[in-house]
């Protein structure tokens, strides 16, 4: 190799070699070695460093050979840098130190003053709201709101008009600044990180798991005073909503909606295999076969992501099955899966994912799931209303589709009747909070309610919001669910709901070992109460 | 003399500055915290509290996805380290040759390394769905009517499916390696022919051991790039079916954000760096890096 190099860098070489005879004496000053050839000392010392340094570094030896130390500039100059290096780093350590520490003083004052007056919020004049009220020119208080349904989500066209109209009505006194977070995962995995570092946005999304989180690290506000405040709007929300979300015995979410969600069937494809919904749910397995046997693939299920569709069957055959599963299905964070009920269900579920479904549901995504069912691949998909629009839209749906859609309840009479989590309120202090419940109070009033219903089919709060006979016309499916929910002997929660976040994802990895038998139904709910267990209380 | 030292001086105050502080705040400050929190039961909205080694002794005696993810991240990092970077240095070397098509090659090969590796994993999960998937259709379009294999989801493909995400694209690597061979000057080679050496003699004997240094560098990048990986995995198969293909990055990325124990997962980010440090030094040690050929 050195001979190589010899040969390729000679003329390198050669300068080292040059560098190296120049007499070096350490006990003389290093500018006397230059002094002879005082005229062409800087461009000597410029190729003596820079060739000794490639030189050696083609040698790919370490800097410290001898040769290097023999030359007493170098080592002298190492140790002026040394010195300067520590002297900078220490000055720099002081400044930024000093920096970092008024910061801390600044924000740990901050929270405080937000932690006293959320505590403080029932006593009518806090401090930093007369000081607002004080500065007079009226700036719109700003306050921060993160956002998922962006883009093509099903709801972005709501949420779209709701911002625009508030800020027509509102604007001069509330600015909201919209964060974009496109899938709940993004939305949910930043959130966690504003968690820890305790500065969550003025208004969010209280769903997978949310809700606890912020209350349990106290920067959730209690909206018990601004609902009493307000006893018209505390209506339009109903009791029923707002205790169907405690914490701690106190309403610190305001729902937006309620999810009636039953299934949708293709009805070509069942008078095709000549049946129809079925009643229990050994007609269901029974419906399933006779689809196969024409040739059908009966269900659009997934495992990817929350597992959603597939869950959406689980809990209904939980839910249905009697008192004991449907008090399982109602009752938030179950301490043990370990039910006859659930064991049973899974059981079920492993049968339906080996036969009775698509290649892609392992793993599958919910738009695989949606995409099969709207292209008349799968005869069932388990999803709610807000899915219908998708029905008559040409390019998600074969033509005419949403006329061959039908919708029913589950076997055993079943139905999803559950309330959205809602949104929380996490401000500082009270002029942001106040801010941000106008802009709450705005985002789930009757109004947002009504327009929720007629676009996206998410159904109202309470009966203050009528579903009119110009909606039945416009989307039959809507008012269709509704009539059907109203009759369901059994009503539950879905599992993102009673179940923590972590649980649902357990679920979601769990499914494929189910399909391959990998583990049974018996050791998957063991494997589900461990999941839930590891949320510490 | 002494002026322009002092000049120096400010100007290696200057480059060093910036680049100090980022690594104090950026990476020394995260890893004190990171190594100070992994020995404390954290877990978000919650208290913190020190319980010692109680997170370790979880993950390695009662965690089996834990020692999978480790399992898996090693023998990720083994392949990448050799197969992966054999395979960048054998495409290298037929291209070193100059026949007429090595621009064309080495730029079609790059294509995949330029792609962001989320938007990658989203083309392989199209790729590879078992029921429009493009690959199963050519599977089915060749004679097998009825073939349908779920290739990043079956308990038997999906560890080997995943794999060939990034085993085969070795295009930096072959980058590396053709910049330094055109470091070997030309006469070396040219005596050697003279010498009457056949081509596959000059690649064994004269360009691979030439190339030492490069390949040593290539198998550490490789290999540790394999401590990182988390998008195309979690894009494609989560970590599933099971904890098939579940990877530390992927592991620590549960803990964190799903279960909220940041104190389990900041104990096996310290066992992440601890391979990777483990890596660094069995590949320097194997390729005998930093010494001279001779």
């Amino acid at each position: 190799m050195n001979k190589i190099m010899a040969v390729s860098t000679g003329q390198i070489s050669q300068q080292k070699d040059r560098n190296i005879t120049i007499p070096l004496d350490s006990s003389r000053p290093f500018t006397q070695v230059f002094e002879p050839c005082k005229k062409n000392a800087t461009i000597d010392r410029y190729f003596s460093f820079f060739a000794g340094m490639e030189a050696d570094m083609l040698e790919t030896s370490s800097y410290r050979t001898p040769s290097m130390h023999e030359r007493g500039m170098l080592t002298m100059k190492n140790r002026i840098t040394r010195k300067a290096i520590l002297l900078g780093l220490a000055l720099f350590m002081t400044v930024s130190a000093i920096g970092c520490g008024t910061q801390a003083v600044t924000t740990s004052t901050g929270a405080e003053a937000g932690k006293t007056e959320q505590s403080a919020a029932a006593k009518t004049e806090a401090p930093a709201a007369e000081k607002s009220e004080a500065a007079a020119p009226k700036e719109p208080v700003k306050i921060t709101y993160p956002s998922y349904r962006v883009g093509v989500q099903v709801s972005s066209q709501t949420e779209r008009t709701l911002l625009k109209e508030f800020a027509e009505k509102f604007g001069s006194e509330v600015e909201v600044v919209v964060e974009e977070l496109p899938s709940d995962t993004a939305y949910t995995d930043k959130l966690k990180i504003l968690v820890a570092s305790n500065e969550l946005p003025d208004l969010i999304d209280g769903k997978n798991g949310m809700l606890d989180l912020a209350v349990k690290s106290g920067q959730a506000v209690d909206l018990t005073d601004y609902l009493n405040a307000d006893p018209e709007y505390k209506a339009e929300i109903g009791d029923a909503a707002l205790n169907a979300n405690l914490r701690n015995g106190k309403p610190y979410a305001v729902s937006m909606g309620r999810q009636l969600v039953g299934y949708f069937y293709n009805k070509e494809l069942f008078a095709k295999a000549g049946i129809k919904p079925a009643e229990t749910w050994d007609e269901f397995m029974t419906n399933c076969e006779k689809l196969k046997t024409a040739g059908i693939v009966p269900l659009s299920l997934m495992t990817g992501e929350n597992a959603w569709t597939t869950n959406l069957l689980l809990a209904s055959i939980v839910g249905t099955s009697g008192d004991a599963g449907n008090a399982f299905m109602n009752k938030q964070f179950p301490a043990s899966y370990e039910t006859p009920e659930m064991i049973d269900g899974l059981k079920k579920i492993q049968a339906m994912l080996k036969n009775y479904t698509t290649s892609d549901a392992l793993g599958g995504l919910y738009a695989n799931a949606a995409n099969n069912f709207m292209q008349g691949k799968t005869a069932m998909i388990a999803n709610g209303p807000w899915m219908t629009p998708d029905f008559a839209n040409p390019e998600k749906s074969l033509p005419g589709f949403d006329k061959m859609v039908g919708v029913s309840a589950y076997p055993g009479s079943g139905m999803f009747n559950s309330y959205e989590i809602g949104y929380i309120i996490c401000s500082k202090d009270k002029e942001h909070a106040d801010a941000a419940f106008k802009f709450l109070k705005y985002k789930t009033g009757i109004h947002a309610q009504q327009l929720a219903l007629e676009s996206d089919g998410i159904f109202p709060l309470t009966d203050k919001v009528p579903i009119s006979e110009e909606l039945k016309q416009t989307n039959p499916l809507v008012a269709e669910t509704a009539s059907v929910g109203l009759k369901a002997k059994y009503n539950y929660m879905f599992f993102d709901v009673i179940s923590q976040a972590n649980v649902i994802d357990t679920f979601a990895k769990l499914y494929p070992e189910l399909a391959f038998e990998k583990i049974t139904a018996e050791e998957m709910v063991v494997k589900l109460t461990e999941a839930a267990a590891r949320n510490k209380e | 003399m002494a002026l322009n030292t002092t000049k120096n001086i400010k100007w290696v105050i200057a480059f060093l500055v910036p680049t100090i502080l980022l690594f104090l705040f950026m990476y020394a400050f995260s890893l004190i915290i990171l190594f100070g929190s992994s020995f404390t039961d954290w877990t978000l909205g919650m208290k913190v509290s020190f319980t010692g080694l109680r997170n370790y002794l979880e993950l390695f005696t009662d965690n089996e996805d834990f020692l999978k993810s480790v399992f898996n991240t090693v023998v990720w990092i083994g392949l990448q380290a050799t197969v992966h970077v054999t395979i960048g240095v054998t495409v290298a070397l037929i291209l070193a040759r100059r026949e007429f098509y090595w621009k064309f090659v080495r730029t079609v090969y790059m294509i995949p390394n330029i792609i962001s590796s989320a938007a990658l994993g989203m083309m392989f999960l199209c790729f590879l769905n078992p029921d429009f998937g493009a690959l199963n259709s050519i599977i089915r379009l060749a004679g097998q009517k009825d073939f349908s294999q779920n290739w990043l989801m079956d308990y038997k493909t999906s560890f080997f499916t995943v794999t060939m995400m990034w085993l085969p694209f070795a295009a930096v690597v072959t980058i590396l390696v053709l910049a330094e061979l055109a470091a070997i000057p030309e006469s070396i080679f040219e005596s050697a022919r003279v010498d009457g050496a056949t081509e596959l003699g000059i690649n064994l004997h004269i360009s691979l051991p030439m190339l030492r240094n490069i390949i040593g560098t290539c198998a550490i990048l490789a290999g540790t790039s394999m401590l990182q990986k988390l998008d195309m995995i979690l894009m494609t198969t989560g970590g599933g079916p099971g904890n098939r293909t579940m990877n530390l990055p992927i592991f620590i990325y549960q803990n964190a954000l799903k279960d909220n124990n940041f104190g389990l997962a900041n104990a096996a980010g310290v066992t992440l760096i601890l391979i990777g440090i483990v890596t660094v030094w069995i590949i320097s040690r194997a390729f005998r890096m930093g010494h001279s050929n001779t």
